[in-house]
């Protein structure tokens, strides 16, 4: 911060703090030391006082000991070697009849972050472990654990370990609590506090004396005990209960988390606590704090994953407030299209088409969105309200519901006839590129029903030269090519301007191969180029995966109440929503792979992990990892073998790198495969013994049970596809 | 956990930080000023963001941003409910939760923040236990403290932390025994055109000052506990007794304390105490347009509805509004776009003439119609009425033999009550 005459202020407080007269009037002294605090916060270089601030440490007044500990911490990494005088005075503190005095001078001679502390803060540790007073204890307990830190790398002193896994029976419950906090900080790397039966009956005992933060953390700590059988677990499930219904969000939502994952092997008990949290949960949705309530509606959402019909009758409280943020107004339209049914679809649907007029247009596309969404159920009434919103004539509207439009028609085929007749009357057509595109594919692949299609594309195509999105341009190849096999009379002629155009002037290499490839296809002749180009023009079986479908709760319950579903914010909404990009891509390996059908990238996705390549792994990287990490899974594929590049082209599309195979027809066969998903690296080894059988073994690092799950998924379709793929050969 | 804290105002001028482990630097705040920027409005940015090394929740309250600088995985509620808490204290040691007090205050605050975390960790963040630790200043003490040159910190150990019930300190002696209850009613509705309710319900609280000496063992009970279904207690209280007997039984907390919050969401139980009668209309030509609107009472159970102010948010093609009130002030601002009618009492015996605000705005020449029509926010208050009909029966105590004053106070008033038009 820059600050005139800071030079001068810093010398004038010196000169005052040195004063003999000053010193002897304790309260002036103090009124210049709250000074110096004062320009310290603002950004204040007053380093230059440290030796008079350390000699106004020796008081009997707590408050300028305060005062002087807050600076003497800021400075200290500072000046170490000035620093070291201040320890003496902080030691002898440490030994003071209040306990105030010995908390306070213990707390802040941790706090100091400067090399070689440890050995003077050792001793008056192990002494504040043992001090009567709790204060200290607490104090001193986290003091074990930033004395860790300021060394990371050294041995961990096993005496010391002991002694907090001792003071978890301390009769005050911040003690307790502050043991396992410190002792998760120093057995990091050994993988936390170890949670035993006698310390988790212990805690579960001790959980009502703590405050709501500590039972917060207390509950997470406990999600890594597992009890013995059933009889524990349900002595367990019984002194949790009362905690559900916390009048701490927080306390209530860690509880249930902790509930469900002990009940996994019981969906009946899990169901019960999921019932008995939806009120706290609802709650939350209606709080003064718009971050809760964000919060909330995030949780309502995972839960609504597995038990849908779970806030069934309160739908109307995800209805928006006018002035609410529009991060929350996302997440309720998201909600809302999960809840629609028969009985409220009217009452949504009115609701929804308030929002399409919202003054934001991101949150009005997204409303169109997610009429779309409800559209796939509901189609009718959609329709007429997506076509009434036409009407209104602006620019970002007409966009959104085009390309719902579009994806509708992709989802209910029943709906072509009526899009494509709106689609004809339209007046006021799209004016962005991913408006356009969505026109662009209608039009193409439905110029058959738009009678007026040719036209409409011959106004894009003479405006070309002007276009600059070489995504739009490719758009309006394919639409041309389409429309040429259905209405070759009328597009002929514009299809080979469109063709000559982009091979001799178009500059981006992107749209000028398009043009070739789709030129040399018709080379070919037409049935030829029909065969490549039609693909099919709806995939209804995909709206079956859209609707409600129940999820075990194990799906999610590893992520609830983390901070993943919050900081992902409107991701789903964009993908499913307005994803034009996604689309062209779909139709694009549709129209070059037809053999390949798209090889389920989509089934990863369901499974809300997607893989990914990310960087290479060397073998030597692979050999050492595999040699250290812990089988995870084994699994048996039927897989009748196939040529190794095969392999390794069919797994290169869905992100999963091949690294080394055993030559062609050995036996045993071994390949040695990874990927990537949520953070996570999975290895896998494919071995064949049996000419028949593949075996599959995982390992990963660190552990995610849902990325397996997802990668054994997409692998075991790659396999499949191969296999037919060789059968019909 | 909590590894360091920011405040920025809603200009963007990081103004305080605090560090519990090291030191992080402030560049770790340009991922906020990001997304703040996407965001547009202060409101809408997201609490959680992800940066690469981190994550940073924020919470915005009285135009502050407290940002929160994470490491490891949180609960996300812990953190934002903690966030929330740093702020109430910050009200109720200064009055106002806002940039100049928190400036003028500065040294109280870090004390503060020092003592609600250690390393990242909440330690004490019970209000009446960081008093005895930090008094809070105020004019008289700041006074006679820079007479005698006494602190604003507590010279002993607060004693609550050690006894047996955890929030209430031992040895409590007054000379006046008192217990009074405020029974606090907000209704969150949504009303559509035609005045029919689209959503409502109560948000009810009771807010509790206990000052009894001893270890007074209270009991209180209702007279219709069935209207609760959806509560939750201060910890003090013993919800087995609740399950079983439907009555509130508890050890309290010494001084206020919220004893316990409700919810009543069950549509024909939340009467809507006014009737909005409203037409805003803008003209295809001529840019501008008409606005008429009328509160009137209804399902008031005979109580005076006060201090009634109607918020609108116009469209931000609106310049100006000359309009008329028949009762009341009005107020338009055109730099925010907010028309502000602060009507006060309404009366309930003069069904004839009712508050009636009504008159020409005037639009941006040339600019198109609005699109949206704007909704009204309604503000009221009604006083003793619980509007969901609950009432306190009785006030029992035990364990102590004095006999002490008791009072209850009902109050209502509208929480996110809103109008569509």
């Amino acid at each position: 911060m820059p600050y005139f005459g800071s030079e001068e202020t810093v010398k004038e407080l010196k000169r005052a703090l040195s004063n003999p007269n000053v010193q002897a009037d304790r309260l002036r002294y103090k009124s210049y030391i709250t000074k110096v605090i004062r320009y310290m916060t603002q950004g204040l270089d007053v380093s230059a006082l440290f030796m008079d601030m350390v000699k106004a440490s020796a008081t009997v007044d707590i408050v300028q000991k305060k005062l002087v500990y807050l600076y003497m911490c800021t400075y200290a990494s500072d000046k170490p070697d000035l620093a070291l005088l201040a320890i003496n005075t902080l030691r002898k503190d440490c030994a003071d009849p209040n306990p105030m005095v010995r908390g306070l001078a213990l707390r802040n001679m941790c706090n100091f972050r400067m090399p070689g502390m440890t050995e003077y803060i050792e001793q008056p540790i192990v002494a504040g472990l043992r001090d009567k007073a709790s204060y200290v204890r607490r104090v001193a307990v986290l003091g074990c654990a930033k004395m860790h830190s300021l060394q990371p790398r050294t041995e961990i002193d096993g005496s010391l370990v002991n002694e907090l896994y001792a003071l978890l029976r301390d009769p005050d419950p911040v003690v307790v609590v502050n043991c396992l906090r410190a002792l998760e900080d120093i057995l990091k790397d050994e993988g936390g506090v170890v949670i035993n039966k006698p310390i988790a009956h212990h805690l579960l005992n001790r959980l009502k004396d703590l405050d709501c933060w500590a039972q917060s953390e207390v509950l997470t700590f406990l999600l890594r005990y597992r009890p013995r059988n059933d009889d524990e677990l349900f002595d367990i499930l019984s002194l949790l209960d009362p905690f559900l219904q916390s009048s701490q969000s927080h306390v209530a939502i860690s509880t249930l988390r902790l509930f469900l994952h002990l009940a996994a092997a019981h969906p009946a008990v899990q169901a019960d606590a999921l019932l008995c949290s939806s009120a706290p949960l609802l709650a939350t949705c209606g709080a003064a704090s718009r971050e809760l309530r964000f919060a909330g509606l995030c949780h309502i959402q995972q839960v609504m994953r597995s038990q849908p019909a779970l806030f069934n009758t309160h739908y109307k409280r995800f209805f928006c407030g006018y002035s609410e943020p529009s991060y929350i107004k996302f997440r309720k339209m998201e909600i809302l299209v999960a809840l629609v049914n028969d009985e409220n679809v009217a009452l949504v649907l009115e609701e929804m088409k308030s929002y399409c007029t919202d003054v934001s247009a991101e949150l009005a596309q997204a409303a169109i969105a997610a009429i779309g969404r409800i559209g796939r159920t509901y189609s009718e009434k959609c329709l007429d309200i997506l076509t009434g919103l036409l009407a209104l004539k602006q620019d970002h509207i007409t966009s959104a519901v085009i390309q719902t439009f579009r994806d509708l028609v992709w989802f209910c085929p029943q709906c072509t006839a009526a899009v494509c007749l709106t689609v004809e009357s339209c007046v006021d057509y799209p004016q962005d590129s991913e408006g356009k595109q969505a026109l662009l594919w209608l039009l193409g692949e439905h110029a058959d029903q738009i009678s007026s299609a040719p036209y409409l594309l011959e106004v894009y195509i003479d405006g070309l030269k002007t276009e600059l999105s070489a995504a739009l341009k490719m758009e309006i190849l394919t639409a041309a090519l389409k429309m040429f096999l259905r209405r070759p009379a009328e597009t002929q002629d514009m299809l080979g301007r469109l063709l000559h155009y982009c091979i001799e002037e178009e500059s981006d290499m992107c749209v000028r191969d398009r043009a070739l490839l789709y030129y040399r296809l018709l080379q070919r002749g037409i049935e030829e180029t029909r065969k490549v180009v039609t693909g099919p023009k709806s995939d209804p079986s995909l709206s079956v995966l859209t609707s409600a479908q129940e999820e075990p709760v194990s799906q999610w319950v590893s992520i609830f109440n983390t901070l993943g579903p919050l900081s992902a914010a409107d991701l789903q909404l964009h993908n499913t929503a307005l994803s034009a990009s996604e689309h062209t891509d779909d139709t694009a390996d549709t129209e070059l792979l037809t053999e390949h059908v798209p090889v389920s990238m989509r089934d990863v996705s369901e499974a809300g992990v997607s893989l990914c390549a990310g960087a290479a792994v060397s073998p030597e990287a692979f050999e050492q990892m595999w040699q250290q990490l812990e089988v995870l899974q084994r699994q048996t594929v039927c897989f009748s073998g196939c040529a190794a590049d095969t392999l390794q082209s069919a797994l290169q599309p869905v992100h999963i790198q091949t690294l080394a195979f055993s030559p062609a027809r050995a036996l045993p066969w071994r390949a040695y495969i990874y990927s990537r998903g949520s953070g996570t690296l999975v290895l896998a080894e494919l071995l064949q013994d049996d000419p028949e059988m593949l075996t599959v073994t995982i390992k990963q690092q660190p552990e995610h049970q849902q990325t397996v799950t997802a990668f054994i998924s997409v692998l075991q379709s790659v396999l499949q596809t191969l296999n037919t793929g060789q059968m019909s050969v | 956990m909590i590894h360091s804290l920011f405040l920025i105002n809603n200009v963007g001028d990081l103004f305080l930080e605090k560090h519990w482990k090291s030191v992080i630097s402030r560049s770790v705040c340009d991922y906020f000023f990001e997304a703040r920027e996407k965001a547009g409005e202060p409101d809408n940015v997201p609490p959680v963001i992800r940066t690469p090394h981190h994550y940073l929740i924020n919470i915005y309250r009285d135009k502050i941003f407290f940002v929160s600088v994470i490491q490891t995985e949180v609960p996300p509620l812990f953190v934002i409910e903690f966030l929330h808490r740093v702020a109430e204290t910050f009200q109720d040691y200064f009055g106002e939760c806002s940039e100049t007090t928190i400036k003028e205050n500065m040294v109280i605050v870090y004390e503060l923040l020092e003592e609600m975390l250690d390393n990242g960790f909440p330690l004490a963040t019970e209000s009446n236990i960081l008093k005895e630790l930090i008094r809070p200043p105020n004019i008289l003490r700041t006074m006679v403290n820079t007479i005698t040159g006494s602190s604003n910190v507590g010279e002993t150990l607060p004693t609550g932390q050690l006894s047996t019930i955890p929030w209430r300190r031992a040895g409590v002696k007054y000379t006046n025994n008192e217990a009074y209850f405020d029974v606090v009613e907000e209704i969150d509705a949504i009303l559509d055109k035609s005045g029919t309710t689209v959503f409502a319900e109560i948000q009810g609280v009771i807010d509790a000052c206990v000052k009894l000496s001893g270890m007074p063992d209270l009991t209180l009970s209702f007279m219709n506990p069935r209207l609760l279904d959806d509560v939750s207690f201060h910890p003090c209280v013993r919800y087995k007794r609740w399950e079983s007997e439907r009555v509130i039984s508890f050890i309290p907390p010494d001084g206020n304390f919220q004893l316990m919050s409700y919810h009543i969401s069950a549509q024909n139980l939340v009467a809507i105490p006014v009737y909005v009668k409203q037409n805003i209309s803008f003209f295809e030509s001529g840019s501008s347009g008409r606005l008429d609107i009328t509160v009137s009472p209804k399902q008031t159970m005979g109580k005076v509805v006060e201090c009634v102010v109607v918020t609108i948010h116009m469209p931000k093609v609106v310049l100006s509004a000359s309009l008329n009130a028949t009762q009341g002030t009005y107020k338009y601002d055109p730099l925010t776009k907010i028309l502000v009618w602060d009507i006060g009492k309404l009366n309930p015996q003069n069904t004839q003439k009712q508050p009636n605000l009504k008159g020409s705005l005037s639009l941006q020449s040339g600019a198109p119609k609005p699109e949206e029509n704007p909704s009204l926010n309604i503000d009221l208050k009604i006083q003793q009425l619980a509007i969901s009909g609950l009432k306190v029966n009785r006030l029992d105590m035990y364990g102590e033999k004095y006999k002490p004053f008791k009072g209850v106070k009902y109050v209502t008033k509208a929480g996110k009550f809103q109008v569509r038009t």
